[in-house]
């Protein structure tokens, strides 16, 4: 059991990656969460509009509200998909009793799931997604959002008109930009960690060779050598 | 050689979709009720949804089979007779079933109907088969996942012309299906009965220290270590102590797979090879069906099998090949 309840937004109990997100994530923290929440209104909106059967699907957990943590940015989202006024609130906290289930990971893994482009279970199977409380409403949701067929850009952009055409070329500007910045960010990393490497590689060949002198050791005791 | 059919799980009409486009012969589904063996939260298809993914389907030369495979409540028939009715009205190619009366209603009411065997009958010997046949004209059985190649070949010799459907990838039961009582006993909800093995209403995870518990109705079934993969919440892939040890009693966390023995299960006279997985999402059909269209494929034109790593998607992060190769006797 967590130690207390946990509060989404704050001192995650996943470790996120190092990734673009978590640095828009890092530069994100002084956003007021109020600032952001036309956002989500709006996008709540279009999906609501070009996807009904999500709703439809979970009409019998109405009642049910799901805290969305992707680990990788300072707040959390928390969805009541109640059919006729459904809301998605974005928060910089979100203690655990709030809210009847919590889904948590990192922001990439949260799209993809959402539009179909990775299997839930399998996200949970290798631990890249955590699920808890209410596990029913959660299972409802992710079926009722993989069944949708959401492309988060596309239903976003489609609103537009004849602006939706170069809306998602900007979109697929941004996301290339993202994909590009993922190289340069893993260089980083690979820069910051590559003291803490050499240092595992060295203790792991000083434990290979204490290993091997035990084993001799051990082998040298049952023959009645010196121990 | 036969070409065997490839039989695609859909929990909605995207993964329906997803399965068509990636190759699958036929597309299996069920109502969004008790009367399937999938009956999860959030997944599977009203009658309009059922009619629109038939005409998605027969529009690429695919079938839609529909899965009425749990048993009727005692006295309470109607609920799956409608969804037998129902399927036969908006053009289903077969439905698939489990219980001898909705059977009999079924080949009765519905003379034209493709009837198939569902696994939770678990027929697995050739005078079941040939009953179901003769008595009812079922067309096709599912084969349980208890028998080895060379029983389903012996099988195959002695149901002709009725034809075998076996499992090639996904989830296991360990136990001879419709025979299990694992999740009845601790949640009172069973996958005969209400199409469901440890409904999500009452499953829990609990995380602790990067750690996770899972629990089924209070009880405590397994605990995973940071980072370990972890599987589903079934009582049979519980870890107990039992004997001062701590350990997977009946099964491990695993998916079965079959790709490299397609070569066999084709040799074997099997008609048709079923995907487990109406619960999983679109990305998982789409790659398994995938991977499998390429495999039947490359055996029908004698090249090499693919070589196609599902690990990413498999429970628990392994794979067996079952009982079809048993190598455990
Ligand atoms: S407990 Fe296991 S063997 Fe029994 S029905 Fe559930 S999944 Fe199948």
């Amino acid at each position: 059991m967590m130690e207390g309840p946990h509060r989404a937004g704050q001192a995650k109990p996943m470790i996120p990656p190092f990734s673009p997100v978590l640095l828009l994530g890092l530069a994100l923290r002084p956003v007021r969460p109020a600032l952001l929440q036309p956002v989500f209104d709006h996008m709540l909106k279009v999906v609501r509009s070009q996807h009904p059967d999500i709703l439809e699907r979970l009409e019998a957990y109405g009642e049910r509200s799901v805290c969305i943590d992707p680990i990788d940015l300072p707040f959390a989202l928390i969805l009541e998909p109640d059919p006729v006024q459904p809301r998605l609130t974005v928060r910089r906290f979100v203690d655990a009793d709030e809210v009847h289930a919590t889904i948590r990971g990192p922001l990439e893994t949260l799209i993809a799931l959402a539009e179909g482009r990775m299997d839930g279970d399998a996200l949970f199977f290798s631990r890249q997604l955590v699920v808890e409380g209410d596990t029913e409403v959660v299972v409802a949701l992710r079926n009722a959002i993989d069944g949708a067929g959401i492309d988060l850009v596309a239903d976003l952009t489609a609103a537009l008109g004849p602006l939706a055409q170069p809306a998602r070329r900007a979109a697929g500007a941004v996301l290339d930009l993202v994909s590009s910045l993922r190289g340069s960010v893993e260089t980083v990393r690979q820069s910051f960690i590559a003291p803490a490497l050499q240092g595992a590689a060295s203790r792991d060949a000083r434990l290979a060779e204490l290993e091997a002198e035990i084993k001799a050791l051990r082998k040298a005791s049952r023959r009645g050598g010196p121990a | 050689m036969i070409r065997p059919e490839l039989i695609c799980p859909a929990g909605t009409p995207a993964a329906l979709k997803s399965a068509v486009d990636a190759g699958a012969d036929c597309v299996y589904v069920g109502f969004r009720d008790e009367t399937n063996a999938r009956n999860f939260p959030g997944l599977n298809f009203s009658r309009k949804e059922l009619e629109e993914g038939i005409a998605y389907a027969h529009a690429r030369g695919a079938k839609v089979l529909v899965a009425i495979n749990t048993f009727p409540r005692a006295g309470h028939p109607q609920m799956w007779q409608s969804a037998v009715d129902d399927s036969a009205r908006l053009g289903a190619d077969a439905v698939i079933l489990a219980d001898i009366g909705l059977i009999d209603y079924a080949a009765r009411t519905h003379p034209d109907l493709r009837l198939h065997l569902s696994v939770q009958a678990a027929a697995s010997n050739p005078q079941a088969i040939g009953f179901y046949a003769e008595r009812f004209g079922v067309k096709r059985v599912v084969l349980p996942r208890v028998l080895t190649v060379p029983e389903i070949a012996a099988i195959n010799q002695a149901v002709a012309p009725v034809e075998t459907e076996v499992f090639v990838f996904g989830g296991l039961c360990v136990m001879a299906e419709g025979r299990c009582a694992l999740s009845s006993y601790a949640t009172g909800q069973s996958p005969n009965m209400n199409g469901v093995c440890s409904p999500a209403s009452h499953v829990r995870y609990v995380e602790a220290g990067g750690g996770i518990t899972s629990q089924l109705a209070g009880f405590t079934i397994n605990q995973f270590g940071l980072n370990e993969p972890a599987g589903y919440p079934t009582l049979c892939k519980g870890r107990f102590n039992a004997n001062g040890k701590t350990s997977y009693l009946f099964e491990e966390p695993t998916s079965l797979n079959t790709l490299a023995m397609l070569p066999d299960l084709i040799k074997a006279g099997v008609a048709a090879f079923k995907i487990e997985g109406r619960q999983r999402g679109r990305a998982y059909v789409a790659a398994v069906v995938q991977a499998f269209r390429q495999g039947v494929d490359a055996v029908l034109e004698g090249r090499p099998l693919p070589d196609i790593n599902l690990d990413s998607i498999t429970e628990g992060g392994r794979q067996t090949t079952g009982a079809y190769e048993k190598a455990w006797r």
